[in-house]
Formats: structure tokens, sequence, C-alpha cells
């Protein structure tokens, strides 16, 4: 796999594709497939019959551009079952169109999307083992996070949540029992990587088919830390309930990016205004968190590739730490940060706000010191190249199709970043740069990551001018918010964020009370995840082992 | 030619009548008395039976100052050197610069329960861990310590610590197999892999020292060295292999590294891929063999080094024994330095190092030292 070449970067797709299409263009577009509209807050949203989902998709995706199936939505109501596919387009994601595709009551069947959109596959996945809705044709339609042999959907209506989940021990498959391999595929051996493995980063279950040391086929078996997050946000008001569990998703120090995707769905719901002062403080916030969230991923990859508790891993934990006092600082906390409000943040700056100035200074001043450190170390070192450069490799096609978001896809040269072109927060008048490389491999990926640092830096220190600067009587932290909100019935929206590892979206559909009727992660981790075979089958295990560090997957979000 | 090369050249041709005695071999009455024999003299033992006592005692002396500097080395240094590279400060709670722990862990891990996976090669699996140290052990039983501390001087010593130390190789394929886990099964492999392609360049490169001295005998390898290399303002530079011939030395680090099986080339353990490799089901006493295994190899291929190329127990003003042991200390640092610094190489990666290029490079080694060494003894 690591001898072909990387495919070129794009240029399939035709001009007129990035053009922009009215609704009622693209309502043209699908003519009859389209048998009613709706209106989401973020997109038109056509509904289509169960078995006409593939030609309404592959004309979405090949006529009018929208390469990205961002997100897969299923939801029960009282009449039917719904699957929504948010699709965007990599160049424009303020480009948005859902397709809703209702099931019928008695026998949910829908088509299966994923000769479209391979990242369907595990969405689909997670979408019956949650919701119920059958997925006709898809090829391999298991549950996804709950074991094989639970019973009942978890986030349908009639589930019984009092009802205990017995099953006899016979039923569980035994993960140890002994590998008999017949005479006709004595070549090969399965290995069990994970879940417990010190390169899974988490409890992350790798099923791999070894030829000596080659990887034939990995399967990733996850949901070991599946915690019903939908779930519980399903459960808890939209105003202050919510807020503390995105902390939760991506526990690894991306707290605020988190709680950003959940304001901002929830503030396009509720339709509210977040003063720029506040917005400059979350920016500022949040890419501190993305400095602390990339510090780790560099750290831990170094340490699948150099193998021990090296210079390297103690180092980035080092500057780590420094991003997570000024977090401290600012927030009270240092992983949980719960620092969000809808409307704003919970309190100002710390006073004195010079002395937190100067530390929040002090540290993006000395960063390129320390990247330097990080260059010398990791990226220009020879051994480390031989192992990176030209393994792992993800063509930027498959990238796509896997709906790859963040480091992963930009490593693949595709220039996506929401921050940039779907702008929020204070990114659009601030002067900073994507970080693209076209290595398509473990190298680009890492050079991504060391360069986002770089950048965030910029983004910080500009922040911070703006902060000390602002006129003291203009520091609202907080746009006057109802302490109930309650959405209008049926209103449903999608908005996503650019957390540290890709696309983190939210849909909440509100049914007119103060708490969503469904609430949907998409996760960029468990998007990113699916493309490791891709990555691995036919290199070695330590490349295996490398592709995955350079994923950056945090389970606590990929299993939520 | 410039004057220094001439010296240089001059120098070098001091070994040439050491070449042509070689049939004679090393007359083994010339060397410092052995220590058995020292302690069957002292205690006033004579014949056999001053022999076995003698012998006795003498080898456990030895082996019981190699499992100190183990257990120094291990639960210790190791943890203090990595903690200096990597901004920590490590062990420091009970005792002086926290060296109290050595007994603290001694006491933890022999006390923890001694886990029997299912399913393991029982006899095999049992015997494995022992084979580990005992190679490394029997290695030190020819090593010259100086200031009199050297067990036996064989003829061919030289061959006697290689042969022992690669038995190393049959444990680790043992615990690899018996252990019925197939991450210890690939490790296993890769370090009977590892082993066969850097043991090559290894003993090639040790040939290429034997070409110099003539001898195999690890006291006449020592002698060879004692004579000046160059004579710079009144001091005068011992003509050790590793200023003779430095490329040599090079390989043989690089070689030796990879035989004891240490980052940059710590394949066969790989904690990230294959979790510890043959090591992942012992526990207990049997981790701890294991362990101290591996580091009386790292000292052992310290000494050898040492004697091969930094002139043995050679050095002023201290007794020869402390000079062979910093040097065995300074490979262990060395380890130590490069297990916090360098990446480990994939294991294809590792095995055309050794194959297309060790090897290659130490034949290159033993062919440039033979001409050198055969055009000086014309």
């Amino acid at each position: 796999m690591s001898l072909e070449e990387p495919e070129p970067d794009v240029p399939v797709v035709d001009e007129s594709l990035a053009v922009e299409q009215s609704p009622d263009e693209l309502a043209e577009l699908l003519g009859d497939l389209a048998i009613d509209r709706e209106e989401h807050l973020n997109a038109p949203g056509f509904v289509v019959r169960p078995d006409e989902v593939q030609d309404a998709l592959f004309r979405l995706r090949d006529e009018a551009g929208f390469d990205h199936c961002a997100c897969v939505t299923a939801q029960e109501y009282e009449n039917r079952y719904e699957s929504i596919y948010h699709l965007r387009k990599f160049d424009d994601p303020t480009q948005e169109v859902s397709v809703v595709v209702p099931a019928a009551k008695d026998e949910p069947v829908s088509r299966t999307a994923e000769p479209v959109f391979r990242t369907a596959d595990w969405h689909e996945r997670e979408a019956y083992d949650l919701v119920g809705i059958d997925y006709e044709g898809h090829p391999d339609l298991r549950r996804i996070l709950l074991p094989e042999t639970w019973q009942g959907h978890p986030l349908s209506l009639d589930y019984d949540q009092e009802r205990p989940q017995i099953v006899t021990l016979r039923e569980h498959a035994n993960p140890l029992q002994a590998d008999q391999r017949d005479e006709a595929d004595a070549d090969t051996m399965y290995l069990n990587i994970g879940p417990h493995h010190p390169a899974t980063h988490g409890v992350l279950h790798v099923k791999t088919v070894l030829d000596g040391e080659q990887v034939v086929d990995v399967e990733s078996d996850i949901g070991y830390l599946h915690r019903c997050e939908e779930q519980m946000a399903q459960q808890g008001t939209y105003r202050y309930q919510i807020m503390p569990y995105p902390d939760r998703w991506d526990y690894a120090s991306s707290g605020l990016l988190n709680e950003w995707a959940y304001a901002r769905a929830a503030e396009t719901l509720a339709d509210i205004e977040v003063p720029d002062y506040a917005q400059i403080i979350r920016t500022m916030g949040a890419e501190l968190c993305r400095i602390a969230s990339h510090m780790l991923a560099v750290g831990t990859f170094a340490l699948d590739v150099y193998g021990d508790f090296t210079a390297i891993f103690m180092y980035a934990m080092r500057d780590r730490e420094k991003v997570q006092n000024i977090l401290e600082d600012l927030t009270g906390q240092r992983m949980m940060f719960n620092y969000f409000r809808l409307g704003g943040v919970v309190w100002d700056l710390p006073e004195p706000r010079e002395e937190f100035f100067e530390k929040v200074r002090d540290f993006v001043d000395d960063l390129p010191e320390a990247l330097q450190e990080y260059h010398d170390l990791i990226s220009s070192n020879e051994i480390l190249q031989v192992r990176t450069i030209d393994t792992g490799v993800l063509p930027p096609e498959v990238a796509k199709s896997y709906g790859a978001t963040g480091p992963v896809v930009r490593g693949s040269g595709v220039d996506y970043d929401l921050r940039r072109d779907d702008p929020y927060g204070y990114y659009s008048e601030l002067d900073w740069n994507v970080a693209v490389e076209d290595g398509c491999d473990n190298y680009s990926r890492l050079l991504v990551r060391l360069r986002e640092v770089e950048e965030s830096a910029k983004i910080i220190e500009q922040c911070v001018d703006l902060l000390e600067s602002w006129p003291e009587d203009d520091r609202t932290i907080q746009a006057n918010v109802p302490r109930t909100l309650r959405p209008d019935d049926d209103t449903e929206v999608y908005r996503a964020v650019e957390a540290a590892k890709g696309e983190l979206g939210i849909y909440i559909r509100a049914d007119g009370t103060d708490k969503p009727a469904r609430f949907k992660i998409r996760s960029p981790c468990f998007s990113n995840l699916q493309t490791l075979p891709e990555m691995s089958n036919g290199e070695y295990i330590p490349d295996m082992i490398a592709a995955l560090g350079s994923l950056d997957i945090v389970l606590g979000e990929v299993d939520r | 030619m410039t004057a220094g090369g001439a010296s240089l050249a001059s120098s070098l041709a001091a070994f040439a009548p050491v070449v042509l005695q070689s049939d004679g071999g090393g007359s083994g009455g010339a060397g410092p008395t052995l220590l058995p024999e020292t302690i069957a003299n002292l205690l006033g033992l004579q014949g056999v039976l001053g022999d076995v006592v003698g012998g006795l005692i003498g080898a456990f002396i030895i082996a019981n100052l190699m499992l100190a500097t183990t257990a120094v080395a291990g639960p210790w240094a190791k943890r203090k050197i990595t903690a200096a590279f990597t901004d920590r400060i490590a062990v420091n709670r009970i005792g002086p610069f926290g060296l109290l722990i050595i007994a603290a862990d001694a006491v933890r891990l022999l006390s923890k329960e001694l886990v029997v996976p299912e399913g393991v090669d029982r006899p095999a699996w049992d015997i494995a861990p022992l084979i580990l140290p005992f190679s490394a052990l029997l290695g030190f039983a020819v090593i010259p310590f100086g200031s009199g501390l050297q067990l036996a001087d064989p003829e061919t010593g030289l061959v006697f610590v290689f042969a022992v130390s690669s038995i190393a190789s049959l444990g680790l394929i043992m615990m690899g197999y018996a252990s019925n886990n197939k991450y210890s099964l690939l490790g296993g492999l890769r370090a009977v892999a590892s082993n066969i392609a850097y043991e090559i360049p290894l003993v090639v490169t040790a040939a290429s020292v034997v070409l110099f001295t003539g001898t195999l005998q690890m006291s006449g390898i020592v002698e060879a060295q004692t004579a000046p290399l160059v004579t710079i303002a009144g001091v005068s530079i011992p003509s050790w292999f590793a200023f003779v011939n430095p490329f040599a030395f090079v390989l043989f680090i690089l070689a030796n590294v990879a035989e004891v099986g240490r980052n940059p080339f710590d394949i066969p353990e790989a904690p990230t891929e294959i979790v510890a490799g043959y090591q992942t089901e012992y526990s207990s006493v049997y981790f701890v063999l294991v362990y101290l295994g591996e580091f009386i190899h790292i000292f052992l291929g310290g000494a050898i080094a040492a004697t091969l190329f930094l002139g043995g127990p050679a050095g002023p003003i201290l007794p020869g024994f402390v000079w062979i042991y910093l040097k065995m200390w300074a490979f262990f640092l060395f380890t130590q330095w490069a297990r916090s610094a360098v990446p480990r190489l994939r294991i294809d990666q590792f095995l055309d190092v050794g194959w297309k290029g060790m090897l290659v490079l130490s034949f290159a080694n033993l062919v440039l030292t033979a001409i050198i060494v055969g055009v000086l003894a014309q």
C-alpha cells in the first residue's frame, strides 16, 4: 500500500460543482426523487423514499458536488422512523443539504448509503444499534457501540430502560477462545490488539489478521467507552444541564472546543447572538485547548513510534501543562471546564487581568522555541522520517469518502477547516492560516498538528491584544438569554465546529419543551477511525500502530 | 604520508610480532594470577580441592558483583538516568537519593503473585527465564576485571564469551514459544531474527581485533592494548583498538546494542507494538529473572566492548577494576541515552540495516584490517 503513489488532489470534480445551488435548483436536480421538502435551520431538507436514497445521494454528490457526508442521524417519531443524511461540500461547507429518509413504523427498512459514502457504513451501524432502523444492502449491519447480545434499541421510543439485560454467558462471544484456523487459512494469524494495549490510547479493540509481520486486515471494535452521552443530553435542559457533557467527549484537553459545538448548535436553534467580547474569549480558550490537545497527540504519536517514555513525550506533557495552567486560571478547571454558556461564557477573565495576559503572552512567546525543539527531536529525525513517510497512506478521495476531517484530512492535502470555511466565533476577524500538507502519510499528519500549534499561537496572541484593548464598559460576557429555553416544535439544526480532531457536529431537534427531542453527536474521531483499514492493510504491525497514533483518536469521543 | 600517520604505522608495526607468534598461543602463566588461584592460596588449599573451592568462591564473588550492579542499574540508575533525560526527578522518597528503592522494589517484585497462564509449555516456560541471566553471567567468567579479578583465562576466551552469551537466544525463543501467547511468539521470533542478523557483524568485527592481537585469550587482548599508540607532549595514548580502529569500534557498539536488544533496536520487545514480546506472560520472580538477564547482558556487552576496544581494565591512577567497571557503566549509560532519544526502527528496516548494512561493513572492515595487518607484518 505504501508503495502506491498518492492520487492527485481533487481535480476530478469539475468547476461547475463548486458553484452554489439555491434550494430550488437542488429541488429541480432531485426532481421526482424528492417527495417533500423540509426546512432545517442550517440547510434545506429533501424527503426521499427509502428505496431511492442511493439515487438521490449519487445525484447530489456527482451533479451538485456534495462530497462530504458529515453525519447520519436516525430518530424515531410517533408515526415513523427517519434517517437524515447531512451533506456538505469539502470546498465550501456552508453549502449544506439534508436528505431526509422516512421509514415505516412497523418495519423500519431503509436503503443503505454505503455505496455512495463509505462513511455511512459505521454511521448506519450506529443508527441500527441505537435507534433500530434496518439498512437494506448494508455490507455488515451489526451493532457497533453496544454488545452483540444487547436487547432492544436504546434510543427508540418504546425502549424500556428498567428492563434488565439478562444475557446468558453462552451467548457472549469469548474473545479469548482458541483461534483455530482451518487448513485453507493456515498462513494467517488472528491477533487481538486491545482493548487493553499500550498503543490503542484507551479501550479500542482492533481485530487484526496477520500474515507474518504484515497486516492483512484490521477491524476496529469500538463501544467499550459508550456512556450514553446522546441520551443523557436528551434528558438535560438546554440552558444549563447539557453544557457539562461535551467536556467528557474528547476529554484529552479539548473541553472548550467540544463545548463550543453544543453552544453553536443551541445558539443557532434558539437564535442567540453572542457578544463580540465573549466570542474573543471563546476563541482564545478554544485555541488554547487545541494546543493542549495537539501536544498530547504529538507526544503520544512519538511514544508509539519511539517505543518508550521518551523525552518527547515528557516535553509534550510539560508544554501541555503550561496550557492547562492558563486554562485553569481562565475557567477554574483543568480538564472538565464547563466554561461556556449559551450566549457567552460563564465569567470574565481572571483578575488581575494584566497578570493573566502576561502569562498567556509568556507562553505564546516561548512556543516557537519549544516547537523548534520538537522539530529537532521529531520531524527532522531521520529514523522517524524513515518510519513515517509513505506509511499509513490515505489518499484524499478516500479520506473524503470516509468523512475524515481535521488534521487527518488536511494531512491528505484537502484544505478543509471549518474555522475558516464556515466561520464562527471571532476567527474571520483574525489573521491566521490553515495548515495543509499533501503527503497523505503519517508524517504529514504529524506536521499538520505541529503547524497548527503555531497558527493557534498566532490566534491567541491576537485575541490577547484585542482583549487587552477592549473598552472596559463594553465587556459583555453573556447575551441576555431566557432562563428556560423552549425552541419551537420541530425545529431541526445541524451545526459543527472545528474541534482538535476535526468536524465536531451536533444535530438537535426541538419538540417545544426545554429538552431536546433528539441530540446527535457527530464525532470526528468516529469517522477518522473508520479509515484505519485503508491506511494499514498490507503494512507492517508497527506502521499500523503508527497510523492509529497519527489518527489521534480519543475513545471517549468515538464511543460517546 | 603525514608525520602522524607515520608514527601510527610504526606503532601498528609493533603488533606484527604478536601476529607472527600466534600459533604458540598466549602463554597462560604470563598473565596475572587468576582469582580462584588467589583464593585457594589464601585458604591454604591445594590440588583439586583448591581448584573447586577457589572456583566456587570466585564465581560466587563475580556473580554477586554483577547481580548487585544490576540491582543498582535496574530499579534505580535506569530511572534516574531516564528522568534526567526527560526533565523529571524519579525515585527520591526512600533513602538517600532514593537508593533504598532497590530494596523496596526487590521485595515488591518478589512478593507478587506468579501468574502461570493456562496452556504454557511447562518445563520450557520455567527454564527459559533461568537461561537468560545464566548465559550472561557465564560470559563474565572470562572477562579480565583487572586487579586480579578474573575467573578463567582460556585460550579461546573470546569465542567462549560470544558462545555463552548467545545461549540467551535459546532462552528467548523458549519464552516466546512456551508462553502460549501470540505477542510472545512474535517477540520470540523477532528476537531470533535480530540475534542472527546482528551476531554475525558482532563476531566478525571482533575478529578484526583478533587479527591485531593474534590471540583469542582475553588477557592477551588486553595486553596487546598496553603499548603506547602515540605520545603527545609526554602524555602517551595507549593503543586501545577504539583508537587504532575507531570504525570497528562504532560497528561493534551498534551491533552490541542490537544484540542486547536496546533502543533503537528493541524490536523484540517493542512495548507499543507487541507489548514486551516474549516477556508478556512473565510475572513476579520470573519477571525479575528476565529483567536481570537483560541488564546483565547489557553489562556483559559493555565488558566485552571494554576488553576488546578500550583496553579492558587499563586506565590511569584508579585501580583496574574501577576502570573496567566505569567502562561498563558508560555503555549502560549509552543504551539509556539511546532509549530516551532515538526512535525504534521497523522490523524490516531493522533487518535491512543488519543484513545489508552492518554485515557488509563488518566484512569490509575485516578484509581491510587483514590487509593492513598483513602488509605491516612483511
